[in-house]
């Protein structure tokens, strides 16, 4: 009674969130320490396939060696980034500017000015057009599950996914960077009183997060073999809004949405056209939203 | 304000050297997309362009042509400043562009009110010749691939088809040119769709497409979209045969999809390995310029749309007008080109002769049926 | 800009002091540029000075939500499209003019924005923008897939240019004469808005929504108005780009428009009408300006936007400035009537 095509959807639409859900848990923690929006999180998670790619036309290494130098590059990026786009505004800690949400807001925009020179910097020097990455290294082997057919590429990212899941929540719960990382998501003042060095835990955030940025990107770029330099926009649109259905501040909340909006997306193209299957995936965030104002599983906090 | 005071200025200086070229100078104005998420097509156009434009300033002509090329990053705010400011130059006789149909359209409104010849090499817009009698276009329109690939899949025995396009204005022109050519030759059109351009993952529709069992699918793709379907489509594990038109015939196509890309066939009115001087001069220029790689439909149709403009001009010479190159654009016939030969019809819609070509051991064979 | 020619009743000398730069900004754009742009008799001018006055409107009208309310907007670009098809689609179906598109474009739009504001209009900061954003995207997709009534990616040809009750202004200067008219009174009306008491109503929102609340001010009602009226202008910001091009497709009205019209209000400084008319200025002269660098172009807007926000934090004119730019101007109505140590309540717009 139950047509494997469903399931085969099914499968799809897990495989799709799973790839929202890679970018969107560094798009989540460093949300939660600044609680601004990292507007460049999509060109981290580019600079990262980017990366890879160079890696592996100079010198064609092993595919661990072409990820660990996305995340190099991830790390780097990410520091780079803090530093020029974020660090400068927070040169006015007396009160008023922290309170004054035009403050706040207009320092937001920073990445999002970075995230256009970088972007167009990377048109200039590689060119906008897909750029195809070595056969031997896509992850991409059809394997039949049943009646399902995925490729190696989906357990990898589930692999990876659950991996980075994992390890972030031991890193954040059992750690004393955890700690202090949590410490400055909840409150900086309070935290720089205490002693914690928040220059110091946000630049470990934002290098945290970017090399997983990164590691996103490389593993996308291997995945569906095209690497690009506008690869990172889509993608960042979906994780923001994952993050956001998830309730800002939880990680595991943000991955869960994100495969919400991978099956909603495939089951979607079921019924109506494709064209129009991004409409349910959005028309399933307003209705969380109205239904849910802080989030699937936000807690209630503090409004700042 | 003062910004535009300075700009003022700059612009007026620039004006004044202009003129002070020689009389023997005519010059034409390019508008394509050199930035943004399109760039690698308005990059390729400039190159073939310049190709063609060095050909012709090489042949000792009683005139030497300058193109004036301006990015418009494919956004139709820029596209019609472009417009204007080509407009104003009195001495831009001829314009070429652009590359998407929106811009090239509300270009067009600019261009018609200024009676400025426009000839776009990948306008695909169905009403974009309708605007005024300056618009033309170089490009193989789906009113006559459609038919053409119909006809083609009919004779293969296909009866049951599948139609897939981008959503786009040219997306839309596939359908229902190829559609309607279906319906006439007596088959049926199992199942059609748009897609987003950009869209990364087709399993969710291809597995839609497979439900509906036809017997091949023909689509409606740029390379970047036709790859990834493609790649898909193979890891699916999916034998129906592929049929496409010439907007993705590009060797980036076989490079990105690799083995997928095995078995399909395609309409073009290029071929690379055509013997024929012309095409063989303009692939060694091509390979010359970007490091051996070989050019694909949309460069060829560049080079070409460029090399008409420059012949028209030459039949308009000596002191070209915009009237006068209008006129001896609409007046081509049988312009021997390296997208065979093109002529205009009444209603400046280029007419071209179409190859077959099927992907054969990585490569793009052409194919008599 | 123009919203401080409307003075309140002054002492004479405050009050020439308070006319002057509204005059001066009104003989520019209805005087001095147009007499430029005639001596230099180029298409070119006109059009970017048409384009430049389109966005300083849709960047006021963002103004409104973004700057004011302090409402993080991510899908304003919608509205405008939803005023351009309005307007587009009156002419090509009805063969309507200008005349009666402006006003239904705008009309069209707010009621769309209404509606929608409806279920939404309780989310509050990162919520909220990310509601905008879907909302956004979803007219977006209406505009692009719903290809019967919009005709879809193939976009609409609008034939008829400007007129005003039949009468052709579809001329250079006939075009710039009234989007810069229908401008500059857009302006003046979210000028007027914004510094009143509503508007005040407006930043206390953005400022701290809760306490508004607890001191009796409707926040979700003041915050659907607010999006409401900006998405009215939007609207009729649409309605002037279509009649303007005299073609539209979706493609116009994409996401990244929106963040455009964002990086407008913010470069300008967030909450001030000037600035985000100064941002509108900068964001659409300075592409064109630097078309001699080539490709390398949209780097140096991006480095430019990015040194602004860096060095001006506060944005090229900043609220406080503007603020205290607007008191100057307007003694009056901001003259304290309390007791001189400036704890009198002469705040705001009588």
């Amino acid at each position: 009674m139950f047509d494997p095509y469903y399931l085969q959807q099914l499968a799809i639409g897990l495989s799709l969130g799973m790839t929202y859900a890679l970018m969107a848990i560094g798009f989540t923690l460093i949300f939660g320490v600044l609680n601004v929006v990292n507007f460049a999180h999509g060109e981290i998670y580019t600079l990262g396939a980017f990366a890879g790619l160079v890696l592996i036309s100079a010198t064609a290494p092993p595919i661990v060696a072409v990820i660990l130098g996305a995340l190099a590059i991830g790390a780097l990026a990410g520091f780079s980034l803090e530093r020029i786009a974020f660090k400068p505004f927070r040169r006015f800690t007396d009160e008023a500017s922290l309170k004054s949400r035009a403050m706040r807001e207009s320092t937001l925009l920073s990445s999002l000015a970075v995230s256009i020179v970088v972007r167009e910097a990377l048109e200039i020097v590689f060119g906008s057009q897909m750029r195809s990455v070595p056969f031997e290294y896509l992850i991409n082997t059809p394997v039949r599950v049943g009646p399902v057919i995925l490729v190696t590429g989906d357990f990898i990212i589930f692999g990876v996914a659950a991996a980075m899941l994992i390890g972030l929540q031991y890193l954040l719960t059992r750690t004393r960077v955890g700690l202090a990382i949590r410490a400055v998501s909840n409150n900086p003042l309070g935290a720089k009183y205490v002693g914690i060095d928040t220059d110091r835990t946000i630049i470990t955030t934002f290098v945290v997060g970017s090399m997983m940025g990164a590691a996103a990107g490389i593993l996308m770029g291997l995945y569906y073999g095209a690497v690009f330099p506008a690869m990172g926009f889509t993608p960042g649109i979906k994780a923001f809004v994952a993050m956001v259905m998830g309730g800002l501040s939880s990680i595991p909340g943000a991955v869960i949405c994100a495969l919400i909006l991978g099956i909603s997306e495939s089951m979607a193209t079921t019924f109506v056209s494709s064209g129009w299957s991004d409409m349910v995936a959005y028309g399933f965030l307003i209705l969380t939203l109205i239904f849910f104002p802080n989030g699937l599983f936000g807690a209630r906090r503090e409004r700042v | 304000m003062n910004f535009r005071l300075l700009t003022l200025t700059t612009l007026t200086a620039a004006g004044i050297a202009g003129s002070a070229f020689a009389a023997d100078t005519v010059k034409l104005g390019y508008q394509l997309p050199l930035t943004g998420d399109t760039a690698q097509y308005g990059q390729d156009f400039r190159k073939a362009a310049e190709i063609a434009l060095t050909e012709f300033n090489a042949a000792g002509k009683p005139f030497k042509v300058e193109i004036v090329f301006e990015d418009s990053r494919s956004d139709a705010k820029e596209g019609t400043n472009i417009a204007r400011k080509f407009v104003d130059d009195k001495e831009i006789v001829g314009v070429l562009g652009d590359f998407t149909s929106g811009v090239s359209m509300a270009a067009a409104q600019v261009y018609k009110d200024a009676g400025m010849p426009q000839l776009s090499q990948t306008a695909s817009h169905p009403d974009y010749t309708k605007i005024s009698k300056y618009q033309f276009r170089n490009i193989a329109t789906q009113a006559q691939e459609g038919p053409y690939n119909a006809k083609w899949m009919a004779t293969k025995g296909f009866k049951n088809v599948a139609v897939i396009a981008e959503q786009t204005d040219w997306g839309q022109s596939v359908v229902s040119g190829f559609s309607d050519a279906v319906k006439a030759n007596g088959g049926t059109v199992a199942f059609s769709e748009f897609f987003n351009r950009g869209l990364k993952d087709y399993r969710s529709l291809i597995s839609k497409i497979e439900r509906a069992k036809p017997d091949a699918i023909y689509t409606g793709f740029f390379y970047e979209d036709g790859a990834q379907f493609l790649k898909q489509l193979q890891q699916l594990g999916i034998k129906t045969p592929v049929y496409s038109t010439s907007a993705a015939y590009s060797p980036k196509l076989i490079e990105l999809a690799g083995g997928a890309a095995e078995g399909v066939h395609l309409t073009s009115n290029f071929l690379p390995t055509d013997p024929s001087p012309n095409v063989q001069h303009f692939v060694d220029e091509w390979k010359k310029r970007s490091d051996g790689a070989v050019p694909g439909q949309f460069p060829a149709q560049a080079y070409d749309a460029v090399r008409i403009m420059l012949a028209a001009v030459e039949k308009a010479s000596p002191n070209p007008t915009r009237e006068k190159v209008r006129d001896a654009l609409a007046q081509t016939k049988d312009f021997p080109g390296v997208t065979g030969k093109t002529s205009f019809s009444a209603d400046r819609e280029a007419e071209k002769e179409l190859v077959k070509v099927e992907v054969k051991g990585g490569a793009f064979v052409p194919v008599a049926d | 800009m123009n919203a401080f020619e409307n003075a309140a009743p002054a002492d004479g000398l405050t009050r020439r002091r308070g006319l002057l730069v509204p005059a001066l900004i009104l003989l520019l754009v209805f005087a001095a540029l147009p007499a430029l742009l005639a001596g230099f008799d180029k298409g070119y001018f006109y059009q970017i000075a048409n384009l430049a006055l389109i966005f300083v409107l849709l960047s006021a009208s963002m103004h409104l939500v973004t700057g004011v309310a302090g409402l993080l907007h991510l899908g304003h670009a919608a509205f405008y499209g939803v005023g351009a098809y309005t307007a587009a689609l009156l002419t090509s179906k009805l063969g309507l003019g200008f005349t009666v598109t402006l006003p239904l474009s705008g009309l069209v739009a707010a009621l769309v924005a209404f509606l929608v504001a409806l279920p939404t209009m309780r989310l509050v900061s990162i919520y909220f923008a990310v509601a905008t954003l879907a909302i956004g995207q979803m007219l977006y997709l209406v505009m692009l897939n719903w290809v019967d009534f919009t005709k879809g990616p193939n976009g609409v040809i609008v034939s008829k240019g400007f007129e005003l009750f039949g009468f052709s202004l579809s001329g250079r200067l006939g075009a710039y004469y009234t989007v810069a008219a229908v401008v500059t009174l857009s302006v003046i009306a979210i000028g007027r808005l914004s510094h009143s008491y509503y508007g005040n109503a407006l930043r206390s929102i953005r400022e701290d929504d809760q306490c508004a609340d607890a001191m009796g001010v409707s926040t979700v009602r003041l915050k659907m108005e607010a999006f409401t009226l900006s998405a009215f202008f939007a609207g009729i910001a649409g309605s002037l780009w279509a009649h303007m091009t005299g073609y539209i497709s979706p493609g116009d009205f994409k996401f990244s428009e929106s963040i455009l019209i964002l990086a407008m209000v913010v470069v300008g400084g967030l909450g001030s009408l000037p600035g985000a008319v100064i941002g509108a200025l900068l964001l659409i002269l300075l592409p064109e300006g630097l078309r001699a660098l080539g490709d390398f172009r949209n780097i140096m807007v991006g480095l430019v936007m990015f040194l602004s926000i860096l060095l001006l934090p506060k944005g090229l004119l900043g609220e406080v400035s503007a603020l205290r730019l607007v008191r100057r101007q307007l003694g009056a109505a901001w003259r304290n009537t309390g007791p001189a140590n400036g704890k009198g309540e002469g705040i705001g717009w009588r």
